[in-house]
């Protein structure tokens, strides 16, 4: 098939040189590697959303694939996210491993339905005859965008039995994370955060593949268990850097994964620490947080020294102009502030 | 139009007895007996649509239904005992009790199933088609739906892909005229429902719905026209539910009369036996016995499901996920 419309540019994904083992690379660069290798893994695997084609994607995060892959692999779509994730669900019945894209999370409201109603649920409904093995790749987060592009609405997937939700923070898990989730035989929703796609980090060299389900101590330390995912994670290392200048050594989990959780890990830190702060970038109110601090309550309530405290945005949509957005948003301020007054408590 | 082969039309004969009689069980037995949890839909009336266009596929091709289901996942090839045990919640039901009527699947006989969700299948068919033409495995997708669902977005969404993407998807538009209670004039800007297909630049036709040699011969045109050139299809077939929308309806929104008079006159049923009698010299007394025989195996395969237990609490939680192979 001809790829009519596309242009080399810098930056597309080409084979990757020999170098050492790890490599500073961008966030929509670890995604494209992670879209390129599984492609050339396996021939079911194919991509289909608005504008992933001939543009590369809004943030660059498919470019160069259409060249590489060819036009039956590479799907540019209408705007028509019912049918997109609708025609995802069918193609993974008949056998094919298709990762869709649904520009921002904001419009999975669109896609729900095919999402939550039928892929999530279809494998159980006929007792496994069928199985829906589909990636949803889309993307929250506050950026500049306002109301209706600047969620985080992990929780409206991370609800639902039959889903498995993951959300990456960092280059590695970017990568590591959407290759497990194009293996996995479940429908897999990615959430990656805008503000990361130019951003770099350490990707490592090698192939490899980051288990969905398994939570990551980034940072250790013994005064508080400070728990997050996605672009907040990275915020609360910062966190703990500022934090450990007064003395407070604080222990970062990057949950990576929100359905399946690995609570494990936060209940193992929080029986060392006594002490919980959850953090994220979605409104507080019926945020995961709020699941991560009923968990630990309720599974170890007599290891804690102190309440639980949870960061979260404040309960507003998230407006355009720079004070109001920053207002809106939770960030590093809040999150040292919280950790500061669980540590007291 | 062809005269129609008695041996055939005897074939399509049997077949939209054996649904009729299958779904009267339900009506007149057994959910008026409370065997039925939940909501069921049922067929009676519209047998000539689903008998015609499915005779029309082949096995391999992939079969996608509504919440009015009974009759397609039967007409596929599912033991009816698994059938009736499934929308009885049994434990060896077609999905093991845990969908009932609205959830039927069978994917020995390549039913994908039903979907209550109106319109949701339809972007699946398409897709399910899209799978077809990339695996090149020669497959079609059918999908079934109602003239409500053409109002859905996943209905338009999905025509102007299929179109544009030219899947091999043979969407069937059974038109019952009402949408549970809302009739098509007063749901649809359009009338005539397969100008929704023009619109998309999709091949399409519309059959008298209750006349199942009719249904037959356009539905094989259309399976070619979809096979053949990898292109989506519309098949509106306009029909008649002689029966509420589900099983607790009030048919408040139409007059007692109308269902009366659209059974006396077009019942698909009587008018394939005046065919088989005027047209192919069939014996009256042929077809006496082959109802009869065709009751007794319906009535035989609701016994047997009655008597099997439903499935034990524990299995709510399997399924839930694929085990990583």
């Amino acid at each position: 098939m001809s790829n009519r419309g596309e242009r080399a540019q810098p930056g597309d994904a080409q084979p990757e040189p020999a170098g050492p083992r790890v490599r500073e690379v961008a966030y929509a660069l670890a995604v494209r590697t992670a879209l390129r290798e599984e492609m050339l893994r396996d021939e079911r695997v194919f991509l289909m959303g608005e504008d992933i084609a001939v543009y590369g994607g809004v943030y660059g995060a498919t470019r160069g694939l259409l060249r590489e892959f060819g036009e039956k692999r590479v799907r540019d779509t209408p705007i028509s996210e019912a049918a997109i994730a609708g025609m995802a669900v069918g193609a993974a019945i008949g056998g094919l491993r298709p990762v869709a894209e649904i520009m921002y999370c904001d419009f999975l409201s669109i896609a729900l339905d095919a999402i939550a109603n039928q892929a999530a649920k279809l494998g159980y409904m006929s007792a496994g005859q069928l199985a829906v093995p589909l990636v949803i790749r889309t993307s929250a987060g506050g950026h500049g965008y306002a109301a209706q592009h600047s969620q985080s609405l992990e929780t409206w997937v991370a609800h639902i039995p039959g889903l498995k939700v993951v959300t990456p923070g960092t280059c590695a898990d970017a990568r590591g994370l959407l290759k497990s989730a194009i293996r996995d035989p479940n429908p897999v929703v990615v959430i990656e955060h805008k503000a990361l796609y130019q951003t770099t980090g350490p990707m490592p060299a090698e192939e490899t593949l980051e288990p969905i389900g398994v939570a990551q101590v980034v940072r250790e330390g013994g005064d508080v268990t400070l728990v997050s995912w996605s672009a907040m994670a990275g915020v609360c290392l910062e966190a703990a850097q500022e934090l450990a200048g007064e003395g407070i050594e604080a222990e970062v989990i990057d949950l990576r994964t929100l359905l399946p959780a690995d609570f494990e890990t936060v209940i193992t830190s929080v029986r060392k620490t006594g002490r919980l702060v959850v953090a994220h970038e979605a409104v507080t109110y019926c945020g995961f947080g709020a699941e991560v601090v009923a968990q630990l309550t309720e599974r170890a309530w007599g290891d804690l020294k102190a309440p639980p405290v949870r960061v979260g945005s404040r309960f507003a949509p998230i407006p355009l102009a720079e004070p109001l957005e920053t207002y809106v948003l939770a960030g590093k301020a809040q999150v040292i502030e919280a950790v500061r007054r669980c540590a007291r408590g | 139009m062809a005269q129609p082969s008695t041996q055939r039309l005897m074939s399509l004969y049997e077949d939209m007895l054996r649904v009729r009689f299958f779904e009267e069980k339900i009506d007149r037995e057994l959910f008026p007996a409370g065997l039925i949890r939940g909501l069921t839909h049922l067929y009676i009336g519209q047998e000539a649509t689903g008998v015609g266009v499915i005779r029309a596929l082949e096995p391999q091709d992939y079969v996608l239904s509504t919440h009015r289901g009974h009759g397609h996942c039967l007409l596929r090839g599912s033991d009816p005992v698994r059938i009736y045990a499934e929308i009885l919640g049994r434990r060896d039901g077609l999905c093991r009790g845990k969908g009932g009527s609205m959830h039927l699947c069978d994917m020995e006989t390549n039913f994908v199933g039903c979907n209550p969700v109106v319109g949701a299948n339809i972007p699946i068919g398409a897709g399910l088609a899209f799978a077809c033409k990339y695996l090149n495995n020669g497959r079609l997708t059918a999908v079934f739906f109602g003239d409500g669902a053409l109002n859905t977005g996943a209905f338009h969404e999905s025509a102007n892909l299929a179109s544009l993407w030219k899947l091999p998807v043979f969407m069937v538009c059974e038109n019952n005229r009402y949408a549970i209670s809302v009739s098509v004039e007063r749901a649809s800007a359009v009338i005539d429902l397969a100008d929704r297909a023009a619109a998309y630049g999709m091949w399409h036709e519309t059959v008298d719905g209750m006349r199942v040699w009719d249904v037959w011969e356009a539905a094989s045109r259309a399976a070619e026209v979809c096979r053949s050139h990898q292109q989506p299809v519309l098949l509106v077939c306009n029909t008649y539910r002689f029966v509420g929308h589900y099983t607790k309806d009030t048919l408040r929104y139409r007059p007692p009369e109308e269902a009366r008079d659209e059974f006396r006159e077009h019942d698909p049923i009587h008018l394939a036996e005046r065919q088989l009698a005027d047209d192919c010299a069939v014996d009256m007394r042929q077809l006496v016995d082959l109802r009869d025989r065709v009751k007794r195996e319906i009535d035989q395969a609701a016994e047997a499901a009655k008597r099997i237990a439903p499935p034990p609490a524990q299995w709510a939680l399997e399924d839930v996920y694929v085990e990583q192979g």
